[in-house]
């Protein structure tokens, strides 16, 4: 059984289904996981899985269709609006897209501070530009950018605004969402850098979403595999790439190109297109494209087994399959 | 304050480096200025009672001349004070006008956008009922059932002029609202209506500002179509309108009586049209600086 | 180790390189300032070659790839100087009526984004058949069995040959697209950042299928990319590219077992790799050069943990490291020593 100490997010049989007009789109179906304090937890997947809108249902951007969200033991889903306003101060996101995440009208300084001046955290004007130079160091902005503008900064720069405007009212929790996905690989390494760092500092918890599985080995402490709108596994980051369970897991593992000169892929091919998260059979939704699916695969429910160690699996024939990773 | 002042300077003096290319928006901000500037001291140039208003049978139809540069009318009034004057009229009723309609227009379009499916169908029907009916035809029935006064034709020129703001910002809050950086206004905790003022209104300016300028320029002419056909400015207030519309009658004989009254329309609106699409350009965020 | 060998690109006799760009320079010409986006830059394809071209935003490579058909939009682009041979003439200076033929025939495009690569009213199958008639003489009927067969070829079922864009998935209508492109069997095909915007899962059958058919058709490749995994799986050859130049080149051993260039090594010290556990990235510092101001020096200068004092005047040239392996850097030129860069090379990855 997991240590049960110090859970600071726990999610309870998730559910989010949007209405569209060909039916009922099941984005987030019966998702289940933990975090620990100080701990990272990646939530990888492919375009379409949820992961996303997990992440903004933890924020309180979504209504929640079913299930719990507990955050330090209450349910996010149940509290009322001011009690999600005082939440907001221990919960906070940092988006994918520097760009469109900054509103272009107002400058750097405004952008950081305001979640300061919505909560009244600070009184006067000289203290709140005092705090928001205090994080533009912090999170590496040089401090004559104060009142430039966002289209004037590069990507990595926006970026790092996100992250202080994200750092300023102290939270605990940080949604992390596809934070380096929009940035070249040699700001993608600052910026990890720097978030691994802040989070040594001040003791956050980061979900950090994202489809990149390199960098999410390098930065996660436990990773979750979704696919379409369900959790399929979960383990520490080490035993994900050591032994995925998953055949989809394997599969996604395999697409990886690793940039090497020696290691050509194995790769665990997938038959068939991504399937419509509309109105969707019961039971697993990978086994239409997995080679090693059997009738008893759809159907019924599925249940996310314990393989020890923490290493959780919904596949029914994981444990029975043959390995086909390439990793060992 | 250092803050907003530096805000406002870089950015309107970037907007300006990008209008001052436009030839031709330059051209129609030069006009206009002109017009505005005559309209402002029309009565140092053209003292009121002794030639706009006094009559003089002498004075009659006379062409364009030195000393009358653009003839007089049928009682002897001097064309050109005539219009410089007529200037003071139009052009304020026509932006009293149009700053109603913004600000009532655009805060429909506001609630209509950011609120609930049922109030955006509510508001946006009744917008449909105005918009069915021309303006003109609007206009006219308003202030034929209201009764002709100036205040009736402002409301009415108005009125008419509400539906197309509350698209426009309807659309524009409606586009905005679905950015990233309002989600993350709302992950920060910022209300509805902080949202609203702070974050969507200010990203809309672009759209409003452009279609306030071309509605001045549509207003002006309603202004003097309503005058044209006896439902506006009354004579002997010098309103070019009516000042087309008395001059018809003379046309084959002394063309300048209407003639210029026409051009004057016809220059002010044209200005303004060339602001009003130079300032859509200069205004368009994806235009590098 | 050779010093102070300036290399000129190759051309023997007998293995002429299908695409040799030589010298090309590049701005962009706007009101108020000028973008230098390519700057002097050699690069050779070989017949059946696949070649990756590496970079960054800003580096230049789509400019590069653009300018080879001179699809840059002037203004406010210009093609300053250079050469592009291609089959025994140089395209900068052919007829449009000439490169007219070439486009689509001798030398296709793949873009980024499929979703606006494609018309998305008029059918696949048609949009194939378009591309054949254009270039091809033959009647309607053979165009739209030959258009079938290249869906059947990126596995596309001919039947759906009458279906519309919107109703194929991403990964689908980037396979249509390079049905598209090979449609006249090219001997050229650049490809833009092709798998950029798909799901992992689905690039790697796209890579997959682009590699066999380069196979099957003997097509050169110039791969655009910013994703070194891609570059290994597909390409023979790789150059990366910064600051509008090709900073180092050579085979996919070559450069990605020793890399030579800070550059290149700062790029691989960025990835987090799959085989092992590091604590921390080792980025490059800085940002990305201002495009708009020519540097004086290497453009690499200011970010490089080697530089010295004469990197920030000299322009580095381009020397040859072994094989085919070349290097832009004036360490490796011979114009000052540097123990650590060198120690970094040999131990490689």
């Amino acid at each position: 059984m997991e240590d049960r100490k110090d859970v600071i997010l726990e999610i309870k049989d998730l559910k989010k289904y949007f209405k569209s007009p060909t039916g009922t789109l099941h984005a987030v179906d019966g998702v289940s996981f933990s975090i620990r304090r100080g701990e990272t937890l990646g939530l990888v997947g492919e375009s379409g899985c949820g992961k996303s809108t997990i992440g903004r249902l933890i924020l309180g951007l979504h209504q929640a269709t079913g299930g719990e969200i507990l955050f330090n033991g209450r349910d996010i889903c149940k509290m009322s609006k001011p009690e999600l306003h005082s939440l907001r101060r221990d919960l906070q996101i940092i988006f994918q897209d520097p760009f469109s995440s900054l509103n272009p009208r107002m400058s750097i300084g405004e952008i950081i501070g305001e979640p300061l001046r919505i909560h009244k955290k600070i009184r006067s004007r000289a203290e709140l530009d005092a705090e928001v130079s205090r994080l533009m160091d912090v999170v590496g902005l040089s401090a004559r950018l104060f009142n430039s503008y966002p289209h004037e900064l590069d990507g990595g720069r926006r970026q790092r605004v996100g992250i202080a405007r994200a750092l300023s009212l102290k939270p605990q929790f940080i949604v992390c969402d596809e934070p380096v996905s929009s940035l070249d690989v040699s700001i993608q390494a600052q910026v990890l850098n720097l978030l691994k760092d802040l989070q040594g500092e001040f003791g956050l918890t980061y979900l950090f979403i994202t489809h990149d599985l390199s960098v999410v080995k390098f930065f996660s402490d436990k990773i979750a595999v979704m696919y379409l709108g369900q959790l399929v596994e979960t383990a520490d980051s080490a035993g994900l790439f050591r032994d995925p369970l998953h055949p989809y897991s394997q599969a996604l593992l395999s697409a990886i190109p690793v940039p090497s000169s020696r290691q050509k892929m194995k790769r665990v091919k997938l038959i068939g297109e991504l399937q419509s998260p509309i109105d969707p059979e019961p039971g697993c939704r990978f086994a239409k494209r997995c080679l090693y699916a059997e009738k008893g695969c759809t159907g019924k429910d599925l249940i996310l087994r314990d393989f020890g160690d923490g290493h959780c699996c919904a596949c029914c024939r994981a444990g029975v399959l043959p390995d086909e990773t390439v990793f060992h | 304050m250092t803050n907003e002042k530096n805000r406002k300077k870089s950015q309107v003096a970037a907007i300006w480096r990008r209008l001052r290319k436009n030839k031709m928006a330059v051209l129609g901000l030069v006009i206009l200025s002109l017009i505005i500037l005559l309209a402002v001291f029309a009565d140092l140039l053209f003292d009121y009672e002794t030639l706009v208003i006094q009559q003089s049978a002498a004075l009659r139809l006379k062409p364009p001349s030195a000393e009358h540069w653009l003839g007089t009318d049928e009682v002897g009034r001097d064309i050109l004070a005539r219009i410089v004057h007529g200037a003071r009229i139009s052009l304020p009723v026509a932006f009293v006008t149009i700053a109603a309609a913004t600000v009532i227009g655009g805060l429909l379009g506001a609630i209509s956008g950011y609120g609930s499916r049922q109030l955006d169908n509510i508001i946006m029907r009744i917008m449909d009922v105005f918009l069915a009916i021309p303006s003109i035809l609007l206009s006219i029935a308003l202030v034929a059932a209201l009764g002709t006064s100036m205040t009736n034709m402002i409301l009415a020129i108005s009125i008419s002029n509400i539906p197309p703001f509350a698209r426009i910002v309807r659309s524009a809050v409606m586009t905005i609202k679905n950015e990233e950086y309002i989600e993350a206004a709302r992950a920060i905790g910022a209300s509805d209506a902080r949202i609203i003022v702070k974050h969507i209104l200010p990203n809309c300016m672009a759209p409003i500002i452009v279609q306030a300028t071309l509605s001045i320029a549509g207003s002006i002419l309603a202004i003097a179509s309503l005058s044209f056909i006896g439902l506006g400015i009354s004579p002997p207030t010098p309103e070019w309108g009516s000042m087309l519309s008395t001059g018809r009658q003379f046309f084959r004989a002394a063309w300048w009586v209407c003639a210029f009254p026409g051009f004057a329309i016809m220059l002010t609106i044209l200005s303004l049209n060339l602001l009003g699409d130079g300032l859509r350009d200069a205004l368009d965020p994806k235009l590098k600086t | 180790m050779d010093l102070k060998k300036t290399v000129v690109p190759e051309e023997r006799a007998s293995q002429r390189p299908l695409l040799d760009i030589r010298g090309l320079r590049v701005e962009y010409h706007t009101d108020e300032e000028v973008v230098y986006a390519v700057n002097g830059l050699d690069l050779t394809i070989g017949k059946g070659e696949s070649v990756g071209l590496v970079g960054e935003t800003g580096a230049g490579k789509t400019t590069t790839a653009l300018s080879v058909l001179r699809l840059i939009a002037s203004p406010p682009g210009k093609i300053m100087g250079g050469q592009i041979w291609f089959e025994g003439e140089d395209l900068l200076q052919a007829k449009p009526r000439r490169l007219r033929e070439i486009r689509g025939s001798k030398i296709s495009v793949i873009f980024q984004d499929p979703m606006t690569s494609l018309n998305p009213v008029y059918s696949v199958g048609d949009q194939i058949a378009e591309v054949i008639h254009q270039h091809e003489k033959c009647s309607r009927e053979e165009g739209r069995k030959k258009a079938g067969d290249m869906l059947e070829m990126v596995g596309i079922p001919r039947a759906r040959y009458s279906e519309y864009p919107h109703q194929f998935s991403g990964g689908m209508k980037q396979r249509v697209v390079i049905a598209m492109s090979l449609a006249c069997s090219p001997e050229l095909l650049l490809a833009d950042e092709p798998t950029t915007a798909l799901d992992v899962t689905i690039q790697a059958q796209v890579l997959e299928l682009m590699s066999n058919l380069k196979e099957e058709l003997g097509t050169s490749l110039l791969l655009i990319t910013h994703d070194l995994g891609v570059v290994a799986q597909v390409c023979d050859r790789v150059a990366i590219m910064y600051g509008g130049e090709i900073v180092e080149s050579g085979t996919i051993a070559e450069v990605f077992d020793h890399p030579h260039h800070p550059y290149t090594i700062g790029l691989f010290g960025s990835i987090p790799t799959l085989d092992e556990t590091v604590d921390k990235l080792k980025p490059i510092q800085g940002q990305m050069p201002d495009p708009t101001i020519l540097p004086e020096g290497c453009a690499f200068a200011p970010r490089c943990p080697y530089a010295s004092e004469v990197c920030q005047h000299t322009k580095p040239e381009t020397v040859c490291v072994g094989g085919g392996h070349q290097v832009r850097c004036l360490a490796h030129q011979g114009a000052f020593q540097s123990p650590e860069l060198m120690e970094e090379v040999r131990r490689g990855r």
